[in-house]
Formats: C-alpha cells, sequence, structure tokens
C-alpha cells in the first residue's frame, strides 16, 4: 500500500517550503527513517523522512520549487504501485503559493524591485519572488535589499548563502539610509561612512514621476521634432501702432479688455485668411487646407505646457478673440479645459515677449505646418531720410514645417502679417 | 627625500608619522619643544592627573557618607606636580618609544616652510614628497590690560603652582577653565568663572550646559556669565557684569583659559602660498590644504581643538597622501569634558538640530536609572540626553553629565556614525551594572 508523504506544517507563519535537495532518486529503496527529501524554510532547513521501508515511486516536485504546507511531496510504496490518487492538483490549486516556478523566467521579469541598495548590480539579475524563504528572511533580518543577486539555485533562484555572500561583501547602509531606501531613495554602491557605509547624506532623492500632461507634452514634442523639417524665420514688425491701441483701450473705460497678445492673435487670424497657404495640416502626404481659422495659443499652466484652441477665430472680432482666450487660458490653468478645446487647431501661437525673449525656436505642433512665436517689444534703430529713428519693435520667430512651406512663401506670410501689425490700429475696430 | 615629513609632535603629528612608518614610509618628525606636544605635557593628561587628585581629596572629604572614617585629608601640591612631571615623562618616553619602533626620525627643531616640498629646521634643509602641519595651539593672550602680570596664570604655566591658592579667578568658562575651575574649588580654593558668553561650555548642548551650571554653581564655584573682564590689576579683577554695571574682586591668582590659538606665525606659511588666516590652516576633510603635497591636521587647522580630533585628522591625511581613501566624520566626533561630575557629548546638539531644521525626538533620563551610578555617587546628578532623526529615527546626538560617560560615549560616537537607530540601538546588551544602563533606559526612552 504506497504511502504519500506531505510537507508538516513547520511553524504557526510557515506557509511554504523550498525544496532544497532530493537525497533519493525515483525508484531507489529507502528504509523507514531515512532522509529523503531536504527542504527549507525561511527559518530553517530540515529532512523529510520515509515513514516506511519501500520504494521511491513519486518525487512530485523539482529542487528549487515553493510548495505550500500540507502538499503530498512523494510517494512511498511497492515498484507498480499506481500514485496518480496522491499527485497534488494543478498549479492553479495552488492557493497561497507564490507560483515561482523557477522554470517560468516570468518570475525575474516581473516585480523589478525599485529600490537599488549598495552591491546591488551583481551579474544576475533577479527579483525578490525568485528568492527562497530563507533568502528573503536574511535580507529583511539584515536589512538589505540588492537590486539583483546573482542566485546560484535552480534557475538562478536566490538561496540563502548567495544573499549572505552578497551582503558581506556589500557596503552596509546605515538605518537611517535604510529607511531611506524604503522611502524610495537610491542607494550609491559605497557611501561616505565607515568602511564605505551608506548614510543618509548619500541617498539620492526618490526619482519623480513626470504627470502624465507631461508625458504628452514629452512624447508629443519628440515627435514632431522626429518627423517634420523645422526651420525658423526671424524678423520684426513696427510695433508702434500696437502700443498706441493698447494705450487707447487702457485708456477707455467703456472698450473691452484687449491685451498685445490678444491684437497680435487678432493680426495673425488676419494674416493667415490673406496667406491661407499656412493655415494647412499635412497628414500621411496630404496636404489639407482648413475650413476655418482654428489658432492654438501655448498656455503655461501648473500642470506644463496646455494649448488651448481658439475655433473658427477668423468669425470672432478683436473683443469677442480676446474674450474666448481669456476663457480658454482661465480655463486651462485651473485644469477644467474640456478635450475638445485642446485638439483641432490649424495655426499655433506661441507667445514669449512678455518673458522678454527677443528670439527663439517655436516646435511645430504636428500635422500643423506652422507656429508663429511672439518675441518682447524692443526699440529698434530705423534709417529714415538721412536721420536714424528709434521706434518699438515687436520680435517674430516664425518655424515651418520645410516638408510643405519652402522659405519663401514662409517670408511672404510673415510680409503679410507684419502689415497687419502695422496697420491694426485701422483693421482692429474697438 | 622623506615620504613625508611631520611638523609637531603633538597627538596629531606623532600619531600620523607612526601610521606612515607603519606602512613603511620614510617620515621624519620635526618638534620644537616637547614630545607628545601640548596634550601630553601642558594639556589633557596634566589636567586629568591633578583632576585625579582633586576627586580623591574630595572624596576623602565626603567618605564618612560612604561609611568610611578617614582624617582630615592634606592636598600635597608639590607632590601632585611631582606626580604629574613622572606620567607626563612616562608617556613621553613611550611616544619616543612608539615612533623609534615606527621608523620615524626625530628632529628637535624648529621648521620652517622654504618650498613646497621643502623643510629648513636650522640651517639644514630636508626634501619631502609630503608635509603634514601639526604645529597645534597655544593659549590665546586677550586683550585685556594686565593679563600678563605675575599673578595671571594660563593653562600652561598652572600646572606649576606649588601650593593651593586660597582664591583663583578664571577668565573663561570653556572646557579648560571649567575643569580647573573644578579642580581649585575641590582642592579648597575659592573659584570665580567670568564667561562673556551668556552660557558655559560654548558648544555644548544648551540643555546640558544649563544643567552642568547648576550643578556647579551647587558645587560651590560662582560663575559671572556675559560678563567682560576689563582690566587686571596686581590680585584685582575689574569686570562689567551682565548688566554693564562694573565691580571688581581679589583673587590669589587669575587663570587666562580665554581658549587657544593656532600656530600659524613664523613656519613660512606665506612663502609657499598656504591658505590661511589666524584662526588656522583651511583644510579639507581628507586634512588637504590648498596647496598639492601640504597637509595639515589638528589645531593649526582651527577645526575642533581636541587631541582625538587631531589623531584621527592626521591618520586620514596620511591614508589620504598614500593612496587609502579616509575622511574625517566630524559629526561623529566624542567630546569630553572632564569637570566633576564629567560632561561627555557627540554628535549634533538641540540647537544645532533646530537651526539645520532637521525634525528631531528626544529624550533626557537622570544618571541615577543605573544602579551603579548611584552606587558610585552618594549625590548622584547627571543626565543622559539623546537626540534623534524623527524621519529616519537615528541617533543623531548624545550628550551626558555624570562621571564615567567619557568612558562610554564612545558606544553613542558608534551609533551616531553608524545612524544606528533608536529601536536598532534598544537591541544592545548594556552590561548590568555600569553606569552605562543609562544611555540604554535614554535609546528606550525614544521609543
Amino acid at each position: 500500500m504506497a504511502v504519500a508523504v506531505e510537507i508538516p506544517k513547520l511553524g504557526n507563519t510557515v506557509e511554504e517550503c523550498l525544496i532544497s535537495r532530493w537525497l533519493k532518486e525515483e525508484g531507489q529503496t529507502v528504509a523507514a527513517g531515512e532522509p529523503v527529501v531536504e527542504i527549507e524554510t525561511d527559518k530553517t532547513s530540515f529532512e523529510v523522512e520515509a515513514p516506511i521501508d519501500g520504494t521511491l515511486l513519486a518525487r512530485f516536485f523539482n529542487k528549487g520549487e515553493l510548495v505550500p504546507v500540507f502538499t503530498k511531496l512523494f510517494v512511498i510504496g511497492n515498484p507498480g504501485e499506481s500514485v496518480e490518487e496522491f499527485r497534488p492538483q494543478a498549479e492553479g490549486a495552488h492557493a497561497g503559493s507564490e507560483a515561482a516556478r523557477p522554470e517560468e523566467p516570468s518570475a525575474q521579469d516581473k516585480h523589478p524591485e525599485p529600490v537599488g541598495r549598495a552591491g546591488a548590480n551583481a551579474s544576475a539579475t533577479s527579483s525578490s519572488a525568485a528568492w527562497s524563504p530563507r533568502a528573503r528572511r536574511f535580507a529583511e533580518e539584515h536589512n538589505f535589499n540588492p537590486q539583483a543577486v546573482a542566485g546560484t539555485g535552480p534557475c538562478g533562484r536566490v538561496l540563502e548563502n548567495d544573499m549572505r555572500a552578497l551582503y558581506h561583501s556589500s557596503a552596509r547602509v546605515s538605518d537611517a539610509a535604510g529607511q531611506g531606501v524604503r522611502n524610495g531613495a537610491f542607494a550609491p554602491r559605497e557611501g561616505s561612512g565607515i568602511g564605505g557605509m551608506v548614510l543618509a547624506a548619500d541617498l539620492a532623492a526618490p526619482e519623480s514621476r513626470i504627470s502624465g500632461v507631461r508625458e504628452k507634452i514629452a512624447r508629443r514634442l519628440r515627435e514632431s521634432l522626429a518627423g517634420t523639417a523645422q526651420y525658423t524665420l526671424n524678423t520684426s514688425a513696427d510695433a508702434r501702432g500696437l502700443l498706441l491701441l493698447r494705450a487707447r483701450i487702457k485708456a477707455s473705460s467703456s472698450a473691452p479688455e484687449i491685451n498685445i497678445n490678444d491684437l497680435m492673435t487678432f493680426c495673425t487670424v488676419q494674416a493667415l485668411l490673406e496667406a491661407p497657404h499656412l493655415n494647412v495640416l499635412f497628414v500621411d502626404g496630404t496636404i489639407r487646407q482648413g475650413r476655418g481659422v482654428h489658432i492654438g495659443f501655448a498656455c503655461d499652466t501648473p500642470r506644463g505646457l496646455l494649448v488651448p484652441v481658439v475655433h473658427d477665430a477668423q468669425a470672432l472680432s478683436a473683443a469677442a478673440l480676446a474674450a474666448r482666450i481669456k476663457e480658454l487660458s482661465a480655463k486651462a490653468v485651473e485644469g477644467t479645459i474640456p478635450a475638445d478645446d485642446l485638439s483641432g487647431g490649424t495655426f499655433t501661437i506661441s507667445n514669449l515677449g512678455g518673458l522678454g525673449i527677443e528670439s527663439f525656436t517655436p516646435v511645430l505642433n504636428p500635422p500643423q505646418v506652422a507656429i508663429l512665436g511672439v518675441n518682447a517689444i524692443q526699440l529698434k534703430a530705423v534709417r529714415k531720410s538721412g536721420m536714424v529713428e528709434f521706434i518699438d519693435s515687436i520680435g517674430l520667430s516664425l518655424t515651418l514645417d520645410h516638408q510643405v512651406i519652402d522659405g519663401a512663401p514662409g517670408a511672404r506670410f510673415l510680409k503679410v502679417l507684419r502689415e497687419k501689425i502695422e496697420s491694426v490700429e485701422q483693421i482692429c475696430t474697438i | 627625500m622623506y615620504d613625508l615629513i611631520v611638523i609637531g609632535g603633538g597627538p596629531g603629528g606623532y600619531e600620523a608619522a607612526i601610521h606612515a612608518g607603519k606602512m613603511g614610509k620614510k617620515v621624519a618628525l620635526v618638534e620644537k619643544q616637547w614630545i607628545g606636544g601640548t596634550c601630553l605635557n601642558v594639556g589633557c593628561i596634566p589636567a586629568k592627573t591633578f583632576l585625579r587628585s582633586s576627586r580623591l581629596f574630595r572624596e576623602c572629604g565626603e567618605a564618612a557618607a560612604y561609611g568610611v572614617r578617614v582624617g582630615t585629608p592634606v592636598f600635597d601640591m608639590p607632590a601632585v606636580v611631582e606626580r604629574k612631571n613622572h606620567i607626563v615623562a612616562t608617556l613621553t618616553k613611550g611616544v619616543q618609544g612608539l615612533l623609534k619602533r615606527a621608523g620615524v626620525e626625530v628632529i628637535i627643531g624648529h621648521a620652517r616652510l622654504v618650498a613646497r616640498n621643502t623643510v629648513e629646521v636650522g640651517d639644514v634643509r630636508y626634501e619631502a614628497a609630503n608635509l603634514l602641519l601639526a604645529t597645534g595651539s597655544r593659549p590665546a593672550v586677550p586683550p585685556i590690560p594686565g593679563i600678563q602680570s605675575e599673578f595671571t596664570l594660563d593653562s600652561n604655566s598652572v600646572f606649576e603652582l606649588q601650593q593651593v591658592p586660597k582664591s583663583i579667578a578664571i577668565v573663561g568658562g570653556g572646557y579648560i577653565g571649567l575643569e580647573f575651575a573644578c579642580f581649585f574649588q575641590e582642592i579648597g580654593a575659592s573659584v570665580q568663572v567670568f564667561e562673556m558668553l551668556p552660557d558655559i561650555a560654548a558648544g555644548a548642548d544648551g540643555e546640558i550646559s544649563a544643567r552642568m551650571l547648576r550643578i556647579l554653581t551647587k558645587k560651590g564655584i560662582e560663575f559671572h556669565l556675559s560678563a567682560k573682564v576689563l582690566r587686571i590689576e596686581g590680585h584685582t579683577l575689574h569686570f562689567a557684569a551682565q548688566d554693564g554695571a562694573q565691580g571688581s574682586i581679589e583673587a590669589e591668582y587669575i587663570l587666562n583659559s580665554t581658549g587657544r590659538r593656532a600656530n600659524v606665525e613664523d613656519l613660512g606659511l606665506e612663502k609657499v602660498g598656504i591658505d590661511f588666516s589666524p584662526k588656522g590652516i583651511k583644510t579639507s576633510e581628507q586634512g588637504k590644504t590648498n596647496v598639492p603635497g601640504i597637509w595639515a591636521c589638528g589645531d593649526v587647522t582651527g577645526r575642533r581643538m581636541l587631541a582625538h580630533a587631531a589623531t584621527r585628522e592626521g591618520i586620514v591625511a596620511v591614508n589620504n597622501m598614500f593612496g587609502v581613501k579616509d575622511a574625517v566624520r566630524y559629526n561623529a566626533l566624542p567630546a569630553v569634558v572632564y569637570t566633576h561630575p564629567e560632561m561627555a557629548m557627540v554628535g549634533r546638539t538641540e540647537e544645532e538640530l533646530k537651526a539645520a531644521g532637521t525634525k528631531y525626538k528626544k529624550s533626557l533620563v537622570p544618571m541615577a536609572v543605573a544602579g551603579r551610578y548611584l552606587v558610585e555617587h552618594e549625590d548622584g546628578t547627571g543626565v543622559v540626553k539623546v537626540l534623534c532623526g524623527a524621519e529616519f529615527g537615528e541617533i543623531l546626538g548624545v550628550h551626558a553629565i555624570g562621571d564615567a560617560s567619557s568612558e562610554f560615549i564612545i558606544a553613542a560616537a558608534m551609533m551616531v556614525e553608524t545612524e544606528m537607530s533608536a529601536p536598532h540601538a534598544s537591541q544592545l546588551v548594556f552590561p548590568h551594572p555600569t553606569v552605562s544602563e543609562a544611555l540604554r533606559e535614554a535609546i528606550a526612552a525614544i521609543n
């Protein structure tokens, strides 16, 4: 009569054991009391003995596997007896087991430990999931949590000895630094304490994850630079009209709130209506002429750069445009702007003039083919009837996609825009 | 051509020379006066010898409380000086033996730098790949009229006193002043201490300093804090008290213990372009000066004027000059004041933590929680204070008042040095019955 032997419960907290070594082969005869297999827990290791004389008929687990307590380990009986009734159920039934079967390489890829302790750069990598219970216990007791340990167990499983060897060859981490590491800080390989002990002062701040918005910005800008042929044209326009108009608006109590940026946006819309070759999208090798002028404007928000879009800006008066820009900006800053108002632009304006920028390279917002950078207003010397006159002048930096827009058409647009700016008092009726 | 020439034979210089000698380097040590330096000859060791005698003398007076009757004790000052001289001679000889065994060549004379790698002693020039400046310090002479009068002692001449003075006025309530205050008070002199600052033992934790003030006042030492000594005329010391009121006192002797000044003069430092000020030679935590190949350690750097700091700095400098990475971690440097009772401290003070904006937890327990302390001290007053970081729980500072604290402060230094957390430190076994158990209690009180 065959007898199955299961893992005894070795303590209140022990839920699983590691098969560290088989001492008998299948088919070998064993005497009662002879050790058959060596298992280890996080606290101890011991041998499971054969309860009766007989032949080792089956071994249900391989060396290195984690087995829940009370699971049948092996069967002893007479040759030819069936062992199937004893065979533990399939993997899925191992409730509570960590399912860390060593032959599954995924165990090493899962749960990468985020903490880097000193001495963590071993040649092989492992996650704590591939540590034996005793190795894990050692790590816990010694406040040691290496990123990678070269395991010498089956399939690279990290055994206690591996952990011990790494621990004793690594610089120590002080209690304080250890606490910091658990809080997410990064430890260097060697610190400034005794014998290279890593102290709290040696820790690097935890890496801060960029926000979702920033991630999106980063990806879009990378794609923009990778997928287009950007170049920038710089020029300037006489801004005296702009300043006069702005002064008039400010002085008037009845005039709507319109600032220089609003006026520049208004002039740009007018210029795009006259030079619509820039108000296009370049998608999959085709140029799509927009029906309206949908102006995006770069908006600095606490969450990063957002580009709200004023749809059909050509239909708006300067005052209505200004009001819409103000409304969208407020929503963008608050974080309440609807997604629809952040898409569908055909042209973008980025105004850094208020921050004193004199010239810059705006980055395209594909599939748009142009973006206008508005710079600070500066004094510029101009020759006029043999005299030198200083005039207020606003800088313009236009980035274009050379795939679609060549230099001359780009320059022609800027010429139109300059004319609009210089005649702003005429085209913009308040 | 030497691998290293050390200038100065104090605890900074001689330990560094021996260390380099043991590394197999060709080393010379130049000393102009005393092998062993201030520490051995006119500092730590003589002071502790005096204090041992004064303690015994006091204890004879207190013996009845311990159930021991003795006759009237007599303090034999010449015998105390003689004992001190004997101990100093023994230790100096010991240092000379150590230097010899380490193969260090000792040159007696005054060394001056003449070039980056050249030292002149008398008419002889010596060349070395590395120079270690360990010239130490001397008692500061503050600009007080009459401070150099015939009844004024400094921390050198005080060791030659041949009789017990009736009264002594001590100018300076720092570590040195306090130790002498205890000594003279215990041997029966009336002692007054004048300190410019509002606290005694400048640099010590505020709470500890305040407690120490109470303890010493209770012993019978009179303190004048925030007081300015205006002038000294013979036996008369004129001072302005905290409130500005002027007064004067009479004392048989006046002891100047206003601090120490780095010995930076007459060394040729300017000649080789070393960055220094009257406060000391500037050094890195590896002991480097701004001039490659020239190193400095100890009091002459003005960093921490403690013998064991000098020793550590010297060894660190030698290690670095010969390719062994090392650095002084000043945050874990213990300090001990041999007042009665002793003070011992390591790490940050509460004031430093506040100034740095570090969040901390603290505990303060009386020394008397340790049975041994009560056994040893009939009227035992003393405390242990522990400061821990609030975020990580690491022990940042330990400050103690009480005899024997000087002997167990090294355990606290290890905790500070290794950033041990209070819960882990609580797992250490403190032997019973020892005074160190007070430290255990203070650590446990943090948790």
